[in-house]
């Protein structure tokens, strides 16, 4: 798969119907397999049928003159991730990072804000490396210190209740209790 | 062949809109009350029953997840930390920080896009 550059504009590609197409880098985030497309733009002449029984996700180009390049995708015909969310393997995850980390710390006003952060990144890194299949994750992490005060947290959401999930952790010691909350949202 | 365009082709989380909205429910249901312990329980469902509500009625394509903790002021420290994996250009969050005499109020809100 080739990364390349930015697409000829619509009227020019018209003519050279075919030229190979190019197209502007995704972002990071997203993942797309891509591969150079010898066809005529999308929505301008019958495409040949080979292009669409390749089972693979491909993308399909489409060039506006005045406006931003816009990529749509064809369809892979799956409703269901392949590697489905495991709450269970990612709650072990995030409670041994937990207590690794803060098992014999003492709560510092200067060091925890960095001590958080630096948690929540890697609680992070590790639900990504259990490669589940089109999720987006949110990680949040609390550190309070004990004082004699209460607390309550709560959270709600309004997500598909089948494929979404959440996993929660927690480590107390003398000086303070963590909490971290891991949400993982299906995004296809 | 159809083509399908995507309801808002630049969708962008308002996080002002967020923070207002958060924020005027978060004044309706603490407004001037001070720390009850047994009424905390009731507080934290109504300000995020209540923000999520609102947030769902502004129609967008999200899906949303908001958080809110509610601690009682004893000079004790709270540190909350996040980090997310998701698509920077149409995902985001909010976060917004309320205090009175009694306790202090943290309510994240975090949206996730989807395209339908």
């Amino acid at each position: 798969m080739e990364k390349s550059s930015k697409t000829p504009k619509f009227s020019n590609a018209a003519l050279e119907g075919g030229k190979q197409r190019e197209s502007l880098s995704e972002k990071d985030s997203m993942k797309a397999k891509r591969r150079q497309s010898q066809y005529p733009p999308f929505g301008m002449a019958p495409v040949e049928e080979e292009h669409y029984s390749d089972s693979m996700k491909t993308k399909q180009f489409a060039s506006r003159a005045s406006r931003a390049l816009k990529i749509r995708y064809a369809n892979t015909y799956q409703l269901e991730p392949r590697n489905k969310f495991r709450d269970c393997l990612v709650r072990g995850k995030a409670q041994a990072i937990l207590t690794n980390q803060l098992g014999e710390a003492k709560y510092d006003g200067l060091s925890s804000p960095s001590l958080c952060a630096s948690i929540s990144e890697e609680i992070l890194r590790a639900v990504k490396e259990l490669d589940f299949d089109r999720y987006k994750y949110v990680v949040s992490v609390l550190i309070v210190e004990k004082a004699g005060q209460a607390m309550k947290v709560a959270s709600r959401w309004v997500w598909d209740a089948q494929k979404d999930n959440w996993v929660s952790a927690k480590c107390e010691t003398e000086t303070f209790i963590a909490l971290a909350l891991i949400m993982a949202c299906y995004y296809e | 062949m159809e083509e399908f365009h995507p309801h808002n082709d630049e969708m962008i989380f308002n996080a002002d809109e967020a923070h207002n909205i958060v924020k005027e429910c978060i004044e309706s249901v603490l407004g001037k009350a001070d720390y009850n312990h047994n009424k905390v329980n009731q507080w934290t469902a109504a300000i995020v029953e209540q923000s999520l509500t609102h947030l769902v009625k502004l129609g967008k394509t999200y899906k949303y997840i908001v958080t809110c903790a509610v601690m009682q002021r004893s000079g004790a420290g709270l540190h909350t930390a996040s980090s997310c994996f998701w698509d920077t250009t149409t995902d985001g969050t909010c976060t917004v920080r309320w205090e009175n005499r009694t306790m202090n109020c943290i309510v994240n809100v975090f949206a996730v896009a989807i395209i339908l």
